[in-house]
């Protein structure tokens, strides 16, 4: 290999590394050192090779192959010479079409910009990269089935992290961390002050309980279907949570998720309750669970209310039950779909009412938002 | 392709592992990189055996850490045998040592239970290789601790001092994505996704794996799984599955495939009872049909 050679291989190299990152992989100098590294040890000439060797090297995640693969073609061709430029743009375009449906604005712009070396991919890595559609920012009412076990994934990851938190307390155990020095003693009386047997102690794991409070009324019909997968992933995996659901009327829903499947929990549920997707009182319902359930909530316990705030109710008794749950709950969070909505303001007046007794008011419309929320489950 | 990559695929061939090529540049990479590979994929593809497999192909040792919930680096790296040391004390009461001496010796190697990562890096003799399995089990505390021993392969004991590691371990991390583990950790590794099998690869393993079934039964055997795999059913099988049916099937003394056969030992590869209430509304729905007119 010719130094004019080595020096297109490594120039395009760090343009293709660039690329990556400006599509979301996580592509530092580090990367690319390691993939200029990679090219020495691998057998340049053979396309699959060169492709494994720096997938395995610049991806980190499963969900970044089909971003790595559309631009890798591009590099690929770039580094063999083979074609004049103006074919190779006409075949990666074509492609690109055809393997990905959501092609972002990064790409084009990176494609343009791809001929003029350095300063195109320059410019190209500031203003474009919010503008790239995936599929943790597509809003949940375009969601296909399939994803919806995405959700229930992200729903198990939330809820370990809850249930592991430890509190500050000690507890005793047969095997642990730490040597419980007190007990320790304690029981070498019973052996004339020999140590034989160590006693463990450990941090007691926090008992954070969870109620979800669900609007599937009709203004929330897009909305409800999804983020009942979501707390039926709670539910499974975390034994203290419960569920309503309430449209004008409020509903205890835990027993009817408790199912092995989520079709069948969708199955007990169309069965068992009525007034869904019809108007909204919030107030009302807010009080019928504040009557009826009033010891399922403590300081311990995070409220979680999903609703738009869409209320035709009256304002005032909506307040006063937000005032009285606030009152009682560790933490009160209200998670608006609509909130994801760049122009949304939350002028409904259910939701102006709310708005003082909340402790985190929060999006809840894609995935990203329900990553977001994992900090805020946490007492 | 690489002449190292084409002996790594061979090497791990002579071990009853059939790697693709994306397996054996992604190990020749850790390898030529010196850096930790992290394999993620569906339960059952063989991310384990990976490990297993490479040791085996290298003549060296396997250090297997089993990541759980509340792993800390007592479990994993080293932890002081009180036991021992207070028994040891009880005994030299009556000499004459100083207790500077005395703690000197009780808190010397002789006392040092050693854990997995400490084991493997302090291998006097070659590289081992470390396996950390199931790593998204453990928490994002020994996430961290695990990334610090990972990136300097150096531990401190505050008693010894420093212990560096003599031969750098080849380390292997697999994850079944039941947590997402931290980017701090991903960008550390090299990353290989392992995914089913395409039809080929798998007929390839029944026939390596179970060298005893016949020609015709280990082709429907790979026909039924792969087409039970795009059910929508709970517990995909995986390639272990395969196998265990395989070899099931063989000691049966099964010819062939037919329907019958199928509903008797159909519990090989579905581990679930909401499956195989799936699998037979399936079977009914002609699904399999295909597989077996061909088979008769």
């Amino acid at each position: 290999m010719t130094t004019s050679e080595t020096e297109s291989l490594l120039h395009n190299t760090v343009l293709f590394c660039r690329a990556l990152r400006e599509r979301g992989l996580m592509v530092t100098p580090s990367e690319a050192i390691d993939s200029v590294v990679t090219l020495d040890a691998i057998d340049l000439d053979d396309r699959q090779e060169t492709f494994l060797g720096l997938r395995s090297v610049l991806t980190s995640r499963v969900e970044d192959f089909p971003i790595f693969e559309e631009l890798f073609i591009d590099f690929w061709n770039r580094l063999s010479h083979k074609q004049p430029r103006k074919s190779i743009e006409r075949e990666s375009h074509g492609h690109v079409r055809l393997s990905s449906t959501v092609r972002g604005k990064g790409l084009a712009f990176f494609l343009e910009h791809w001929s003029d070396g350095k300063a195109g991919a320059e410019e190209a890595i500031m203003p474009v990269a919010s503008s790239t559609v995936s599929m943790a920012e597509k809003d949940f009412s375009l969601f296909t089935s399939d994803e919806l076990e995405e959700i229930a994934r992200l729903a198990r990851r939330i809820v370990r992290r809850l249930a592991r938190a430890p509190s500050r307390r000690w507890e005793a155990v047969r095997r642990g961390p730490r040597v419980n020095l007190r007990r320790t003693l304690r029981r070498s009386l019973s052996t004339a002050g020999e140590v034989i047997q160590l006693s463990f102690r450990r941090r007691k794991p926090k008992k954070t309980r969870m109620v979800t409070i669900c609007d599937v009324s009709g203004s929330m019909d897009f909305y409800s279907r999804m983020l009942l997968q979501f707390v039926y992933g709670l539910q499974t995996s975390y034994a203290r949570v419960e569920t309503f659901v309430f449209s004008t009327s409020l509903e205890r829903i835990t027993e009817n998720l408790k199912q092995r499947s989520y079709d069948e929990a969708l199955e007990r549920l169309s069965k068992g309750v009525g007034g869904w997707s019809g108007g909204t009182l919030i107030g009302a319902s807010l009080a019928a669970f504040n009557s009826g359930w009033p010891r399922l909530v403590d300081k311990r316990t995070i409220v979680i209310i999903l609703s738009d705030g869409w209320d035709t109710g009256e304002p005032s008794e909506l307040a006063a039950e937000m005032a009285e749950l606030k009152g009682r709950a560790g933490r009160l969070i209200w998670l608006n779909p609509l909130l994801g909505s760049p122009t949304y303001q939350p002028l409904v007046r259910g939701m102006q009412a709310a708005i003082p007794f909340i402790d985190v008011f929060a999006p809840l419309h894609n995935l990203d938002a329900l990553r977001a929320l994992e900090q805020h489950l946490v007492l | 392709m690489r002449e190292e990559v084409r002996k790594i695929q061979e090497l791990l061939r002579g071990q009853i592992y059939i790697a693709d090529a994306s397996v054996a540049t992604s190990l020749y990479l850790a390898m030529r990189l010196g850096k930790p590979l992290l394999i993620e994929g569906p339960a059952g593809v063989g991310k384990t055996e990976i490990a297993r497999v490479l040791a085996a192909a290298l003549a060296t040792r396997l250090v297997r850490l089993q990541c759980y919930e509340g792993l800390d680096a007592a479990t994993a790296l080293y932890e002081w045998n009180y036991s021992k040391q207070l028994l040891h004390i009880k005994m030299q009461e009556a000499t004459l040592e100083s207790a500077a001496e005395k703690e000197a010796r009780i808190f010397s190697e002789p006392f040092l239970l050693k854990r997995p990562l400490l084991e493997a890096i302090t291998d006097p003799v070659r590289s081992p290789v470390l396996l950390i399995d199931e790593v998204d089990r453990s928490d994002e505390e020994f996430e961290a601790f695990l990334m610090e021993v990972l990136s300097e392969f150096q531990v401190t004991i505050p008693e010894l001092g420093s212990i560096r590691a003599t031969h750098r371990p080849y380390v292997v991390l697999t994850s079944n994505r039941s947590r997402e583990l931290s980017d701090a950790l991903r960008r550390r590794c090299l990353y290989l996704w392992i995914d089913y099998p395409t039809f080929d690869k798998e007929l390839e393993i029944v026939r390596a794996k179970v060298p005893a079934i016949s020609e015709a039964l280990s082709r429907d055997v790979t026909r039924v799984i792969q087409t039970v795999r795009k059910m929508s059913i709970r517990k995909v099988p995986g390639v272990a599955e395969t196998l265990d049916w395989a070899a099931a099937l063989v000691a049966l003394d099964t010819a062939q495939l037919d329907q019958q056969v199928v509903a008797e030992t159909k519990g090989c590869f579905l581990k679930d009872e909401s499956d195989l209430r799936r699998f037979e509304t399936e079977v009914d729905d002609g699904r399999l049909k295909d597989v077996f007119d061909s088979i008769s």
